[in-house]
């Protein structure tokens, strides 16, 4: 058996039913040290090893892609004003047609049209229709691979949540990156592989469950980091603290530490927890430093939107993400929109207003973090992946206005770099954008491929719990969207 | 699932060499390990319980060489060259060839079946799968060291590898090992004296009883059962609300466990507390076991989110009780342990009756899911304080009525609305004579204390519970491939068909029954003494959270993919011994706590380690880190600030903002509790689903969606920073400060080695008090710290040793 393989083969199972399982006796220290997490088999294990669940491990298959920048349209855009053209649409508003939806006010059977209030037109060689709403992104396009079949299990925020960052409707299971973080480890024990950045609005519905690890150890979470004060949580020295003085104090904790340590030699889960003292005091350096953007030009701030208000905390954290990716983090998840009604994308009333809003406040964030990406040479090597958890109907929620209700039968998200093809759509929607018609992808398909640009078999990277071996893709094979991998 | 098991029998082959429970390929087979594998993922699916293309089926022994269709035989024990199965999968005409689909065998898979074969084809039983037997302490050589039966199973095994145990630890190290281990909190030094002062040969014994009567050894074990019931506050999704009342379940399960409640009743009462012979509020509590978990309050399908609710009972049930995770055989037969998936629905079928926790229109769990557990005087009473305020409104209205008949026309439409009460305050005394005004005064008075004395009256107890059921449910179809809206075959409650039980007989429930009768049955047959793995279960938990592993340490997964037990007759003595002992679970940890295997030091032996370095044979005690609650619970001790008050609504740790800003409404669902009440135990903490305390998930507090039958114990960053930085942890070592100031004066030396002794329960070393003499002298010299500030990071740096955190 190849190390590949083998470390392949291990993610069949928790790190301890494998042990249990095995009955102990190993020799290999690779496999000691991914062992070694939950300290039950640690005794012979390299304690920095200990210190790091997130160590870096081979991947199953050739990777194209070794990070994941996931941004997410919190709240559903609409995708036939944003991506989805249905030039048909045009003239139809107010008209009274039969088409069957459901959203958060039900299943219903016809609705008011509204029609797409954006004009499209042809963007980049390769022509695509891109709606006034994303002047920037249009730039774009021949990088950018769009899903316009996608669909989505449930048309309501809380699990539609949950299903976009785990792939299940319920609460409970490991999210996107907590499978990558646990699959590939991470490159930058520094930092923390799986990084969530919230709009200032406020996280979304469901909290912190949208980037649990579930089922799978603590660490493998998401850890919110911010642009401002202190990145991490309990990163910064309590008011008081000096570095010097916690120098001092981390000195006189690793003598005593060690002299503890000397009488159970054996104990290498105790040097462990010495090394991530030392750890803890390396990344009070690195993880301000990574969000440090003075180190930036102006030019590279202005790409970004960072000297204008309405682009300034999406391009800010567009921005860190780029310098978190490159720093080795693995998934880096940016939140447009937080809180509720209009301060994400769930544009229930004013439609216009609402899209204007988030549109313009990412538009050109997004774009400046795609050409960036490419202008670096990262492009190559960074999944951009752009979406919500659904889009929007064709027609009017209500009897006045332009608001738009939930819409999980057909929608479109794009994803760009990362070995993936640019310039290319794969899928479609009716002519009102109501369903999928042609080619519908799941969102395990997103995930599938996803896990395949990583070098991850989506099929058999597993954890074992509750029985059975668990699988972010579910039990039946889902084969990763070909179309659009170069 | 298939692939994974593959690569399971990959591994073990693999790593089995040079391991001390060797498995490797000269062992003997094992069919469940080697063999059944193999059948199950390339056979199964034709040749499998339910399809038997050709006449084979290879599920079970007699089947298995019968004769086929066709005449031959699959199977010839024995005889590899006569058994068709190997000719059909080694034939190189792919017409032929078996297994249709996929690649052929491996070549050692076909080397394993011919071997198995060759050794006759055995079919054994899985070792859960057979009830347990009762086995005599073996016979050991070092009889001295036998205290109780415990120690002889153990010694015999160590001596048959040629192992001493290790020796006793010594009592310091014991008596924090069982302060931690029973009630979940450290000794004080007055108790640890003592016990240290006590020479008497029962000394430790009467330790042990002494903390088996602590109140406190029913919260520490109440929180490992909280961890298998999935117990949490909430109910996750969008709004992620309240569950009222919750926390009478968790203060069920201490009171339980510290009256010593037989767990066969234990369980009765929380599958069936509604349907007993006698109900109290303690048993209608227990049912809040249905009411724990998550609940989608707009669900996108909502026929299949009422299969997800129970999915996550079962499941629940299945693991928490039996060991077995049924839940796989939820959409199709279970690929390797003996479930099929109509034992899935035949016992979804026992929890017909459950009501949704709540009707998702109203969203209000008052009526499925609250049980008012007033007595019938106190509903009187309230209703009698009720009618009397009535009574004195309308006496109040009557003389307001007078003086509105004689107020303008105007001003008497205005007595119809709202405004009334304003116009009453201007207006009513001019038109009132004097007595009538008196009067009037005086009845507002008595109406004032009327209303007072309802105010002060407690509210209505109520409880959650499995407040209402649905007494003739629609018949339970197994649903194909797990799909709601897709009805099969109708199914009858029944029990596993690998039990061997009859087909219970539940008699259809009254008109006007509350119920429909089937949960207690299930009950029943859970706690009878003769199934096979309840008890088992159980035993191997509590060994579990003494030893750190349970004898089976997958120990909510006693099936073929579990893992086998390390002491199987132990685990079988053990089990009998809580089934003979009126399955009440003190007897048992005192058993536990009194053998020599648990008092054995965790100090190594270098041959033994080598030899056997997971300690499958316990030659040692493991040493091992506290969990997340042991640990803050542990810190106030130590700082004096340990509030023991128990039982109650649960109190609110401050959340820093940043974590608050993660919701989506800040602060939602999130109260502020006073320092005393922060200064509770843990397992008082409030746990609402999507906000879990950053303090305890740092150490590895579990998701609190579904069972965890386990909790990892991680080594990362995120740790020191939090004990080195956190509010928490720094108002902590302030409070230390503060009493090793009071306790030991001005003298650093002296307070140096206070904090030590309030820490660490033992006199601080010369190196120690060297040690913090000199950061004191560095932060006061060259820091410019006051003294008493210097000692406050002497505090700090105590708090963050590793013999705080870690237990020998």
């Amino acid at each position: 058996m190849s190390s590949t393989k083998r470390n392949r083969d291990f993610c069949g199972r928790t790190r301890r039913e494998f042990l249990w399982e095995a009955g102990g006796g190993f020799g290999a220290a690779a496999l000691t040290s991914l062992l070694s997490l939950d300290g039950f088999f640690s005794r012979q294990a390299a304690a920095a090893a200990v210190a790091n669940p997130l160590m870096p491990k081979p991947s199953a298959l050739p990777a194209k892609a070794k990070s994941v920048i996931y941004l997410f349209m919190y709240g559903g855009p609409s995708h036939i004003d944003t991506f989805d053209y249905k030039p048909r649409m045009v003239g139809m508003d107010g008209k009274t047609i039969a088409v069957k939806t459901f959203g958060r006010g039900g299943h219903k059977s016809e609705g008011r049209i509204v029609e797409p209030r954006w004009k499209f037109r042809q963007r980049g060689d390769c022509g695509k229709w891109v709606s006034d709403l994303f002047p920037y992104l249009g730039e774009c396009v021949d990088d950018i691979a769009f899903l316009h079949s996608m669909t989505a299990e449930s048309p309501i925020h809380g699990s539609g949540l949950l299903m976009m960052n785990t792939g299940k409707l319920q609460s409970g299971s490991p999210a996107l990156g907590s499978w990558v973080n646990w699959g590939l480890g991470s490159p930058n024990d520094n930092l923390p592989g799986f990084v969530v950045m919230l709009a200032r609005e406020g996280g979304p519905i469901n909290g912190a469950k949208n980037w649990s690890s579930g089922y799978m150890p603590a660490s493998y979470a998401g850890t919110i980091f911010r642009a401002t004060g202190s990145p991490i949580n309990d990163l910064s020295l309590p008011a008081g603290t000096t570095r010097p003085m916690e120098r001092d104090v981390l000195d006189t904790l690793a003598r005593s530490n060690e002299r503890h340590h000397a009488a159970r030699p054996d104990q290498s889960e105790l040097a462990a927890r010495i090394a991530t003292y030392e750890l803890s005091y390396k990344m009070q350096m690195h993880a301000p430093e990574a969000v440090d953007i003075s180190q930036e030009t102006e030019a590279t701030k202005r790409l970004y939107g960072i000297d204008r208000e309405q682009t300034r905390d999406f391009g800010t954290r567009c921005l860190l993400a780029r310098r978190l990716v490159e720093r080795g983090v693995r998934f880096v998840q940016l939140y447009s929109g937080g809180g509720h009604n209009d301060d994400n994308w769930d544009a229930h009333g004013d439609l216009v207003a609402n899209h204007s809003h988030h549109a313009g406040a990412t538009d050109q964030p997004i774009a400046a973090l795609l050409k960036d990406l490419k202008q670096r040479g990262l492009l190559d090597e960074t999944l951009v992946i752009w979406g919500g958890e659904f889009g929007r109907q064709p027609t009017a929620e209500y009897g006045q206005g332009t608001g738009r209700d939930h819409n999980s039968y057909g929608f479109t998200m794009w994803m760009a770099g990362g070995g993936l093809k640019g310039g290319v759509s794969v899928g479609a929607t009716d002519e009102l954008g109501s369903a999928a018609v042609e080619s519908p992808f799941h969102v395990k398909h997103v995930h599938a491929t996803v896990l395949e640009q990583l070098g991850l078999d989506p099929n058999r990277l597993a954890y074992f719990y509750r029985g059975l071996d668990q699988k972010l893709v579910g039990v039946e094979p889902v084969e990763p969207i070909r179309e659009i991998i170069a | 699932m298939v692939r994974g098991i593959v690569i399971r029998v990959g591994i073990i082959l693999l790593l089995a060499a040079g391991s001390v429970a060797a498995t490797g390929a000269n062992a003997p087979l094992n069919f469940t390990r080697d063999v059944k594998p193999i059948l199950a993922r390339r056979c199964f699916a034709c040749h499998g319980a339910s399809k038997h293309e050709g006449g084979l089926r290879l599920d079970n022994a007699e089947s298995a060489v019968a004769a086929l269709d066709s005449g031959e035989h699959a199977i010839v024990p024995g005889d590899v060259e006569q058994s068709a199965l190997i000719a059909r999968v080694t034939t190189a005409d792919e017409a032929e060839r078996m297994p249709p689909e996929g690649k052929p065998l491996a070549s050692q898979e076909v080397e394993t079946l011919k071997r198995w074969i060759k050794s006759g084809a055995a079919y054994q039983k899985h070792w859960a799968f057979v009830p347990p037997e009762r086995h005599a302490p073996p016979d050991v050589k070092n009889k001295l060291w036998v205290v109780n039966p415990i120690d002889a199973f153990v010694l015999a095994k160590l001596e048959q590898a040629g192992f001493e145990p290790a020796a006793a630890a010594d009592k310091r190290t014991l008596a924090r090992r069982a302060y931690f281990g029973v009630t979940g909190l450290p000794p004080t030094n007055e108790q640890l004296q003592a016990f240290l002062d006590d020479s008497a040969p029962e000394a430790w014994p009467r330790l042990v009883d002494t903390l088996l009567a602590s109140p406190h050894f029913g919260e520490q074990w109440a929180r490992h059962w909280l961890d298998l019931v999935r117990f949490a506050e909430t109910n996750s999704f969008e709004r992620d609300g309240l569950k009222p009342n919750a926390w009478r379940y968790r203060d069920y399960v201490i009171r339980s466990l510290n009256e010593d409640k037989p767990y066969d009743q234990f369980i009765r009462e929380q599958l069936a507390g509604d349907e007993l012979e006698k109900i109290t509020n303690d048993s209608m509590i227990a049912t809040a076991y249905y009411r724990l978990g998550t609940w989608d309050d707009e669900p996108a399908d909502p026929q299949q989110a009422r299969y997800d609710e129970f999915d996550d009972i079962l499941s629940t049930t299945g693991q928490a009780f039996l060991g077995l995770t049924i839940g796989c055989a939820r959409c199709h037969d279970h690929k390797i342990d003996p479930l099929t998936q109509s034992d899935y629905y035949g016992l979804l079928a026992f929890f017909a009756d459950v009501t949704p926790y709540a009707d998702t229109s109203e969203r209000d769990p008052m009526r499925f899911s609250q049980w008012d557990m007033s007595t019938p005087e106190e509903r009187a009473r309230r209703a009698a304080l009720r009618k009397k305020a009535d009574d004195i409104r309308a006496e109040s209205r009557a003389i307001e009525e007078v003086g509105v008949q004689r107020m303008s026309a105007a001003d008497q439409e205005v007595a119809r609305t709202p405004d009334r009460t304003a116009l009453l305050q201007n207006k009513l005394e001019r038109h009132l004579n004097v007595s009538e005004w008196t009067q009037y005064q005086e009845i507002n008075k008595r109406l004032a204390a009327a209303l007072e004395e309802i105010k002060n009256q407690p509210p209505p107890d109520s409880a959650l519970a499995l407040a209402m059921c649905e007494p003739h449910p629609q018949p339970t179809h197994i649903l194909m491939r797990g799909s709601a809206h897709a009805p099969g075959d109708v199914v009858e409650p029944h029990f596993p068909a690998i039990f061997g039980d009859a087909i219970p007989k539940i008699p259809a429930a009254a008109a006007d029954a509350r119920s429909a009768g089937r949960r207690r049955v299930l009950a029943e047959w859970i706690t009878s003494p003769r199934n096979m793995l309840t008890a088992r279960v159980m035993v191997n938990r509590v060994w579990q959270h003494y030893f750190g592993r349970g004898l089976v340490r997958s120990t909510n997964n006693f099936g073929e993919l579990g893992t086998p037990p390390t002491h199987p007759e132990l685990l079988d003595f053990l089990a009998l011994w809580l089934v003979d002992h009126n399955w009440q679970l003190k007897p048992l940890h005192r058993l536990i706590l009194t053998s020599n295997t648990y008092q054995m030091s965790s100090t190594a032996n270098e041959r033994a380690l080598a030899a056997d370095p997971t300690n499958d044979l316990l030659w040692r005690f493991d040493p091992r880190r506290l969990s997340a609650e042991e640990l803050h619970d542990a810190t106030l001790v130590a700082t004096g600030q340990f509030n023991p008050k128990m039982f109650g609504p649960g109190f609110y740790p401050t959340l820093s903002k940043e974590v608050l800003a993660t919701q989506s409404r800040p602060g939602d669902g999130w109260g502020q509790s006073p320092s005393d009440e922060q200064a509770r135990r843990s397992v008082y903490m409030h746990l609402k689903r999507s906000l879990l305390p950053p303090l305890l998930t740092a150490f590895d507090f579990p998701d609190v969606d579904a069972t965890c039958e386990a909790r990892f114990v991680t080594t990362q960053p995120g740790q020191a920073l939090a004990m080195l930085h956190s509010e928490f942890f720094n108002e902590q070592a302030a409070k230390l400060a503060a009493r090793t100031t009071a306790a030991a004066g001005r003298d650093p030396q002296a307070q140096v080695a206070q904090a030590i002794r309030f820490a660490l329960n033992r006199p601080a070393t010369k190196d120690e008090v060297a040690a913090g003499l000199e950061l004191m002298d560095r932060l006061t010299k060259q820091h410019n710290l006051k003294p008493e500030n210097a000692l406050r990071y002497w505090c700090l740096t105590v708090l963050n040793l590793n013999e705080f955190v870690y237990l020998d």
